[in-house]
């Protein structure tokens, strides 16, 4: 019984969720909810309120108004049980450096109150699941970026969580790193698990998210799956002209954004922009992604301040 | 649930905080032994050949059955309180192994009671190091006498880390552990009764003495280990200080931690 009320409740319903730190407004009422099963990403820039967001949701800071249910209760009122649903993988490197790869799971499975069997079952598994499996004494110290990363991913699930919430998990690493905990997460989304992240890489947001959830200065912009959110916001083509641009070359008519050095052209057909350059005018053109919708919502790149 | 049947929920996790740090430091049991060793022969070589030689009797026994009592005090309160503040600081804020821990089940309640009883756990094994050393050297006049103190000095072991963990509480960098050893640790080293009986001082450092809870538990311990007469009633005004302490310095640290971290 209660597995089919689960199935079809929400695991994540947030409404009019507000934080204030003093003067600071970090997050201005935003409201979503998050299906059982997804990948949803909540895309935005640094500071944008992302980190602050899926902090209210592990209960781990108080939001200042709006409410927050969890598994369709508040996370206070779920206390214990709540923490038990939900593996953290947090923006920072906290990983124990005092113990091995391999306690760091073990240790991590005992703050879960998990039974001894239960966790040298697992955590062999976790660690090959990572590709971790020959490091299981390395020091924490001794390991690269990316596989303290899958380390930390992996003691996210030592307590096979249904919710995973994510927060940056790629930032920082090279393109190989990165590609690797994307297949990984996306073998979880397989399994069946709900997935929240934050990304500030349109590109991450755009791989493994179900539905992305845009947001700037602690406000949703947009929300809905990469393809319609492009498909609302910019036409399916963009043309990068360089500045200065060239001469005799007329925009009019033309959808444009201004980026300093450069200016966007979007058009479902690019030869729309294209045949009214000179023949020797230097474009780029490409596909419209998900960065297009954030420059044309917020009117910023999505890497400022970076 | 009731209070009753989440009790022994709440014991698993404050001991599975206490257990990450039992597997760090047996790594370090070697040189953690050797310290704990040698420091109270030091101290008893030298104030052996030192004070010892000068000063015949204090307070009706022998100045080694005086002072090996003493040093059991000192060496709980020492590791207990360096424990629960620069290594617990070190977890809390440089290592964030405190966030990690906080998004598990383990409530910062049961963190809190980890931290601290290993911190006492710690005091425990430097004062039974001193036991040990103590009682080889022949200042231990009572083998019955030193089994019941135990009990006390892990009573006075959890209470200097509870006041550690409230300092720590407080801590916004390490600055405040150097006032945390000029105005707690040190004079609990001095005007406690360690050395020199507290009578001797003037009675404004006594007023100041008797506040320490150091003062309230080597006037438990030494008794016993020295096979004196031990006041009952005397006794357990002195342990339900320490109790009283604790309590109060573990609530304090609770209050201004939850403060900090959820706030």
């Amino acid at each position: 019984m209660d597995g089919t009320v689960a199935a079809a409740m929400p695991v994540i319903e947030v409404e009019a969720l507000e934080k204030r730190y003093g003067e600071v407004h970090a997050v201005r009422g935003v409201s979503f909810s998050i299906p059982a099963g997804s990948c949803t990403g909540l895309l935005g820039p640094n500071g944008a309120g992302k980190t602050t967001i899926m902090r209210m949701i592990m209960a781990l800071v108080q939001p200042t108004a709006g409410a927050l249910r969890l598994f369709g209760k508040p996370p206070s009122a779920l206390g214990r049980s709540m923490r038990e649903r939900v593996g953290l993988v947090p923006q920072e490197d906290n990983l124990d450096p005092d113990l091995s790869v391999r306690q760091n799971l073990e240790v991590y499975g005992r703050y879960f109150g998990l039974p001894a069997r239960t966790i040298a079952e697992r955590v062999p598994r976790l660690l090959a699941f990572m590709q971790l499996a020959e490091r299981g004494g390395a020091k924490v110290m001794q390991l690269s970026g990316g596989m303290k990363r899958r380390l930390t991913i992996a003691r996210a699930l030592i307590a096979d969580p249904e919710l995973i919430i994510l927060d940056e998990p790629t930032t920082g690493l090279d393109p190989q790193a990165r590609v690797l905990i994307w297949r990984r997460l996306l073998d979880l989304k397989r399994e069946g698990k709900t997935l929240l992240l934050t990304t500030h890489y349109m590109d991450e947001a755009q791989r493994l998210s179900d539905r992305i959830i845009i947001i700037d200065g602690g406000r949703i912009l947009d929300e809905g799956a990469p393809k319609d959110l492009i498909a609302r916001h910019v036409r399916g083509h963009v043309v990068e002209v360089a500045k200065p641009l060239p001469r005799g070359f007329s925009e009019d008519g033309l959808e444009r954004n201004d980026i300093g050095d450069a200016v966007l052209y979007y058009a479902n057909d690019p030869a729309e922009v294209t045949r009214r350059l000179p023949a020797d005018a230097a474009y780029l053109r490409r596909e419209a992604n998900l960065e297009d919708v954030f420059l044309r919502l917020t009117g910023h790149s999505l890497r400022q301040g970076e | 649930m009731s209070a009753r049947a989440s009790l022994p929920a709440v014991n698993r996790y404050s001991q599975a905080v206490w257990r990450r740090n039992a597997l760090v430091w047996r790594r370090l049991i070697g040189p953690s032994l050797t310290t704990n060793v040698l420091d109270p022969l030091i101290f008893l070589f030298a104030f052996g050949y030192g004070l010892g030689a000068v000063i015949d009797r204090v307070g009706g026994m022998s100045y080694l059955a005086f002072v090996v009592p003493g040093m059991m005090c000192y060496a709980a309160m020492f590791a207990a309180s360096f424990e629960s503040t620069i290594s617990t600081y070190a977890r809390f804020s440089l290592q964030r192994t405190w966030d990690a821990i906080l998004a598990t089940p383990v409530s910062l309640t049961e963190l809190m009671l980890g931290e601290m009883s290993w911190a006492a756990t710690k005091g425990v094994f430097s004062a039974s190091c001193v036991i040990v050393v103590g009682s080889l050297w022949g200042g231990v006049a009572s083998p019955v006498g030193v089994l019941l103190a135990l009990p006390a000095l892990a009573l006075g072991a959890i209470c200097f880390a509870c006041c550690g963990l409230a300092v720590t509480a407080q801590a916004k960098s390490w600055d405040i552990f150097a006032y945390f050893f000029t105005f707690w640790v040190t004079p609990m080293f001095m005007f406690s009764g360690t050395f020199f009986e507290v009578g001797r001082f003037p009675w404004f450092v006594q007023a100041i003495a008797w506040v320490l809870p150091m003062t309230h538990l080597i006037a438990v311990v030494r008794p016993l280990t020295a096979g004196v007469a031990v006041d009952p009633l005397a006794a357990a005004g002195h342990l339900l200080y320490v109790a009283a302490l604790a309590a109060a310095a573990f609530s304090l640290a609770r209050w201004r931690f939850g403060a900090r971290l959820f706030g």
